[in-house]
């Protein structure tokens, strides 16, 4: 779930903060969704042939990490343009 | 390990946790403070060594690696402000619009400060709680005395007005449910098969203060009243139990056990006492400081210390964690597996693999056979101790908490973290065994019948063990209780061995054949474990909880001489009788338990489960309190109970989905039910039932 409005509770469910109810990981985006940061949407990652890890463009030494992260408090981000 | 002679990993993969925190100087002083503290103390020493030749130059670089995680951890802090702000600028609600104000505005003060009122100091702790556990794989981060740590707070709030009961029941109730969303993860052995994924937050209740008196307090009737209402795993709670402690207090925990939730656990406080005396004596350790003491993880025996804090003018003394972690050590060494490794001449049944070198005695006397099984034991703990040193050096050279460190005295004032000694106690590393009462049953069994009685020899006892006396085994039956299990067809001949075996005394009978066992044992094991020595110069300690061990161990140990069959669990916990050899009601448990000195080992671990009729209504409530009373009064260090009807669990094991928030106790723990695995569930089914007391 790519909401910023999402509070996971665990894998396979959370809450959502506007409607104050339990939603699932896998449900559709609602009218008040609102995109999250992470790094698969941030422009500096840089993806690899391993699945599931990738490169922070953004740090000189070029440090993994991977596409889930939540970057919600990262001051490089910045967001691909699609 | 691949023969699970022991379960290891647990030793270093979790190379913190089983301790008490410190949350005094971050309490005290706050983060500035600390960080101006750090300052100070790096200009201080930089350059210098101050007589200290191998490290007093590095006390420079600790401090300024102290400094760079404290204002790591204050802007960790105000990221959670700012997304409290974010929260409440889109908030619609105004009751939550307001809360996520407050709660913006309380964690943008204590990420600088020192806290004004009960629920900043409760947010500070509960900061310092999670960056712990973010440092490093941790298990049994214990909270220790939270409520006479915070009690400061919460007495002036109280007096001002500020708080008021239901407030600060609110405010516990939400801490058990962010205590109990703490997880971790080490390895799949670890974490399922030894923790069955509790994480150990144990809330030390009672005990004394540095003057002796009673410790308890009304802030901790709050915390017992909060876990009654808002029963979750975590925080688990522990009574350390003193003879000091008021009537009410005492009955405020009973009426928790008779929830049914398992806690509060039954601590000695004096046993723990004598026993960080005796460990930590050579350390500096006096009796005073040792009344400081807690539970960390499930039950572990911490050393503690008070340090004086200062509040609007007045003067209190909180006690806090001091020790390094007792997560390390050589880990679950199974003896009942020793039991079947000595029969068989070090060679492991479950795999044929060699284990230790055949020690190729004839076992002509009983003697000779116990012999044989202890050096078994120390070949054992000669290996895993070496190799558990050597782990941690290279965890303490690489990996080594720095947080956690200058939160516990006294890294702060020396300059050196826990990798140079700078804890105040650094000799928390421990010899810990499971499967105590079916060695002691085994080795009962194979005196009387094949030793002093001869009605069996030992290739026939062999040959028996082997055949897992005529039964179909306990995965092919598809229950792990030793009720459950079925007999082969046509496998007659092991009947009358097997009948022996079961007959043979059984400790929990205050029996002196089997108690004398015990007691030898003890003796033997709780002395051996101080000539072991960790990487860091200190002597072990004997550490006896199974925690869930005797699943797994169990499940990797065919029958042994007591009649026990293969694959099943191991009694449970340390003390424990195996189930339904407990013929003699729990008095004659107690006295058969309490045969040696339980002071002599970090802990020992009682489970009784209790059918609910047995202590109904008050005068129920007064006869649990002294079921309780007379264990510790004869010298039993630990004892819990499981207050429930074994038919329910039957049910629950059949239809899970009408009990989700069922929780029963297994061995230090509380843990869902539906949670635990079916080894375990069958065998806290199989404990014996007590219905009367």
């Amino acid at each position: 779930m790519d909401c910023r409005n999402y509070a996971p509770v665990d894998v396979a469910k959370g809450i959502c903060h506007r409607a104050k109810q339990t939603v699932l990981a896998d449900d559709p985006n609602c009218e008040f969704f609102e995109p999250t940061q992470k790094c698969k949407f941030c422009s500096h990652y840089v993806s690899s042939q391993e699945e599931q890890i990738g490169l922070c463009g953004a740090v000189p030494n070029k440090p993994w990490t991977y596409p889930e992260l939540i970057t919600v408090t990262c001051e490089w981000f910045a967001r691909k343009v699609s | 390990m691949r023969n699970v002679v022991c379960m290891f990993d647990s030793g270093y993969t979790l190379p913190q946790g089983r301790e008490v925190i410190n949350y005094y100087y971050p309490l005290q002083y706050g983060f500035d403070g600390l960080i101006e503290i750090a300052k100070k103390k790096k200009m201080e020493v930089a350059g210098h060594a101050h007589g200290d030749g191998m490290a007093g130059i590095n006390r420079l670089y600790n401090y300024e690696a102290a400094i760079l995680v404290l204002e790591g951890i204050q802007k960790w802090i105000l990221n959670y402000a700012m997304e409290a702000l974010r929260l409440q600028a889109k908030e619609m609600d105004p009751v939550q619009k307001r809360e996520y104000g407050e709660l913006a505005e309380c964690l943008q003060w204590v990420a600088h400060n020192p806290p004004r009122t009960f629920r900043e100091a409760m947010q500070l702790c509960w900061t310092i709680q999670i960056a712990v556990l973010n440092e490093d794989a941790i298990s049994g981060m214990s909270p220790g005395r939270l409520g006479q740590v915070l009690y400061p707070w919460w007495e002036q709030d109280m007096n001002a007005g500020r708080i008021d009961r239901e407030k600060t029941l609110e405010l516990l109730e939400c801490q058990r449910v962010k205590f109990t969303c703490i997880d971790c993860f080490a390895s799949m052995g670890v974490v399922g098969g030894v923790l069955s994924g509790n994480t150990f937050n144990n809330l030390t209740l009672g005990g004394l203060t540095a003057t002796g008196q009673t410790a308890s307090n009304e802030l901790e009737i709050l915390i017992i009243e909060a876990a009654i209402r808002c029963a979750t795993p975590q925080p688990t709670l522990s009574v350390l139990y003193d003879e000091n402690l008021p009537e009410d207090f005492l009955l405020k925990a009973i009426e928790c056990n008779k929830t049914g939730s398992g806690y509060p656990a039954w601590m000695n406080n004096r046993v723990a006492i004598d026993f960080l005396m005796r460990q930590y004596g050579p350390e500096g350790m006096t009796p005073e400081e040792a009344y400081a003491v807690a539970i960390g993880g499930c039950l572990e025996t911490s050393p503690c210390s008070w340090l004086q804090l200062k509040l609007n003018g007045k003067r209190y003394w909180i006690p806090g964690g001091s020790g390094q972690p007792t997560s390390v050590g050589v880990h679950f060494i199974s003896l009942p597996k020793l039991v079947e490794l000595t029969i068989f001449n070090g060679v492991d049944q479950r795999t044929g693999q060699p284990v230790f070198p055949p020690h190729n005695n004839k076992l002509n006397t009983y003697e000779e056979f116990y012999d044989s099984f202890r050096s078994y034991f120390r070949k054992t703990v000669e290996v895993l101790a070496l190799t558990n040193n050597i782990q941690h050096d290279i965890w303490r050279k690489n990996n080594m908490a720095i947080f956690n460190s200058l939160l516990k005295p006294d890294c702060l004032g020396k300059g050196h973290l826990i990798n140079e000694l700078g804890y105040r106690y650094n000799g928390t590393f421990s010899i810990e065994t499971c499967g105590t009462i079916n060695m002691v049953n085994s080795l009962a069994a194979l005196k009387k019948l094949v030793y002093d009685e001869e009605a069996v020899t030992l290739d026939e006892l062999k040959d028996a063990l082997k055949n897992n006396f005529g039964f179909k085994t306990a995965d092919e039956v598809g229950s792990y209780s030793l009720a459950d299990q079925e007999k082969k067809a046509g496998c007659e001949k092991y009947d009358r061995i097997h009948f022996l075996g079961m007959t043979a005394p059984k400790y929990g009978n205050d029996d002196p054949f089997v108690d004398q066992l015990l007691k030898e044992w003890e003796d033997w094991f709780c002395k051996t474990c101080h000539e072991y020595e960790s990487l860091y110069a200190k002597p072990f300690y004997a550490c006896q909880i199974s925690v869930s061990t005797h699943a797994p161990m169990g499940e990797a140990t065919i029958a042994t001489p007591d009649g026990r069959l293969a694959n099943t669990t191991f009694a449970d916990a340390s003390m424990s009788a195996y189930p339904g050899t407990d013929r003699n009601g729990p008095y004659a448990l107690f006295t058969s338990a309490t045969v040696w000195n339980h002071s002599t080992s970090q802990n020992s671990q009682m489970n009784l489960k209790i059918h609910p009729s047995a202590i109904n209504g008050p005068t129920g409530s007064k006869k649990l309190l002294e079921l309780t009373r007379a264990y510790m009064r004869k010298g039993g260090f630990h004892i819990q109970y499981n207050v429930v009807d074994s038919k329910v669990l039957r049910d629950a094991q059949k239809h899970p989905e009408n009990y989700r928030d069922l929780m029963i106790r297994v061995a230090g723990f509380t843990q869902y039910w539906v949670e635990l695995g079916k080894p375990i569930q069958d065998e806290v089914i199989a404990r014996t039932e007590y219905e009367g007391v």
